[in-house]
């Protein structure tokens, strides 16, 4: 019978599904982390336990050491949409409508999803980086006997400046995406500005606007909670640096993705 | 009596790595902790301090704070050396309540004359030699005026002198301060420098204690082959297997 067992642990099978298990027991491991943490956060900021010279500067990192990367990504994602839907509309007599459909679509995905995405790889990258090292290098431990509490002191500021800074770069992001679509249209088609900011106004509903804005909010601090905590349980020196915020970006890019689904699902479907 | 060990047993992936260990340290006092690496030393300290919690056993500590000097001083890299030693006085309520900002700034000087580094208040710790980063670490600690103070390898990749100054340093706080202090350490000059008494650990066990010269009689086959640095012996170098 213990022969038996010993074949069976060293069967393909056993490997797979034990693989597995583990995978899924880390998973949901780290799910749980994430919502712990984020519970804590809620709590600190319902009592105002708030580092206001802390809370500035990540603000600061968030809003606008941000900007350049993510007005980048928006812009040139509109540019390309523009560019290969603008003279085709126009040829089949749809130009009135080029505003229209880039407005909508940029305040309603584009200009959030890319702008989480261009957040993720320069704010969330850095903040697991930047925590993971403070854990390998003791830092956390010293915060922990020096009594001061690592959630309030770590994750607090930075998952605030992500909810409050990410609708106000959205909101820049979209504006600097309509302008690039403009422009884009009006080169490759010759759709004059007019036209395509009077159907513009046409494709911008107070609805979308408002599920934008709570997206933006729900996208930043998401992201920031989880390169947070990704960080937070970094081991093993500048291995565990880099797995951090690996798991950071993966984490943080799924994350947003399926918190897009859930908006689309609760206020489009 | 400032800190009690009683029966302390920890765990990790099913391997014991503190077996059973008990030990006291009374006010000014010093304890030093020592053993091959990997066992146990450092556990102990962070089981004391409260980042580890233990799998049964028992931790006594008189009330107030414990500070701990880490091995690589653990200093905040993105603070100056003002805001690392003001850093408990700045973030804890009680104590930013306690305290005005031009008194935060006082006890700075006083810690930092203290470890022999009047006015570096305006330097990051990557302008500090290591040296001066663990004497820096030593201010952070003692800012509350801890009544323990673990010190996790505090001579270790130090040059001599430096590890004298160090010791010589945790000798006057410990006379300043009047504090438990327990000391982990490799180095035979730490432990004749610094401790009143001395436990050696091996296999999470307490193999040996006394006081630094019982340990130098060698009158214990662990302590002898520790200090003569001997691969004979009953202590083997352990393997994961």
């Amino acid at each position: 019978m213990g022969s038996l067992q010993k074949y069976y642990k060293q069967s393909a099978t056993y490997k797979i599904f034990s693989g597995i298990f583990i995978e899924f027991a880390n998973f949901l491991d780290t799910l749980g982390k994430i919502t712990l943490n984020g519970i804590e956060v809620l709590k600190c900021i319902l009592k105002w336990q708030i580092d206001k010279k802390e809370l500035f500067d990540q603000c600061y990192r968030f809003g606008i050491t941000s900007l350049p990367i993510t007005l980048s990504i928006v812009g040139m994602t509109s540019i390309i949409v523009a560019s290969q839907v603008a003279l085709e509309m126009v040829k089949q007599g749809g130009g009135n409508f080029v505003g229209l459909l880039m407005t909508m679509l940029i305040v309603r995905e584009v200009g959030v999803i890319m702008s989480g995405f261009a957040i993720i790889s320069m704010i969330g990258s850095s903040l697991a980086s930047e925590i993971a090292t403070m854990r390998v290098t003791e830092q956390i431990d010293a915060i922990e006997v020096l009594k001061v509490n690592p959630i309030r002191y770590l994750f607090v500021p930075r998952v605030l400046s992500g909810i409050l800074m990410m609708p106000p770069v959205v909101i820049i992001a979209a504006v600097v995406g309509v302008i690039a679509g403009a422009v884009t249209s009006n080169l490759t088609s010759g759709l004059g500005y007019r036209a395509f900011f009077d159907s513009a106004w046409l494709g911008i509903y107070m609805k979308d606007l408002g599920v934008c804005l709570l997206k933006s909010v729900f996208f930043g601090g998401t992201i920031a909670l989880i390169s947070c905590s990704s960080g937070y349980y970094a081991s093993g020196g500048a291995k565990g640096v880099g797995e951090a915020t690996n798991k950071a970006v993966v984490w943080s890019f799924v994350a947003i993705v399926i918190w897009d689904m859930i908006f689309a699902i609760a206020f489009f479907f | 009596m400032s800190i009690e060990v009683k029966n302390l047993i920890k765990t990790f992936d099913e391997k014991r790595i503190i077996d059973d260990i008990s030990f006291k340290v009374n006010n000014g006092e010093t304890l030093a902790i020592v053993g091959f690496s990997g066992s146990g030393k450092s556990t102990v300290l962070k089981l004391i301090c409260g980042l580890l919690t233990p799998d049964s056993g028992e931790i006594i500590t008189s009330k107030g704070d414990i500070a701990m000097v880490f091995q690589y001083s653990a200093l905040f890299d993105s603070l100056n050396v003002e805001d690392n030693i003001a850093f408990a006085l700045h973030e804890r309520k009680e104590l930013r309540k306690k305290y005005t900002e031009k008194e935060i700034k006082k006890i700075v000087a006083e810690k930092l004359e203290l470890v022999g580094l009047k006015g570096i208040e305006k330097k990051f710790p990557s302008e500090l030699s290591g040296g001066m980063q663990k004497r820096v670490s030593f201010a952070r600690a003692i800012v509350t005026e801890p009544n323990s103070i673990l010190y996790d390898e505090p001579t270790s990749g130090l040059d001599p002198i430096s590890s004298t100054l160090i010791e010589d340093y945790i000798v006057r706080l410990k006379e300043e301060t009047h504090a438990a202090s327990v000391v982990v350490t490799h180095q035979m000059s730490t432990i004749t420098r610094t401790a009143d008494r001395v436990i050696m650990l091996y296999q999470g066990k307490v193999v040996f204690e006394g006081t630094p010269e019982d340990m130098l009689k060698q009158d214990n086959e662990y302590t002898k082959q520790f200090v003569t640095a001997s691969l004979d012996g009953p202590m083997k170098i352990i393997s994961d297997n």
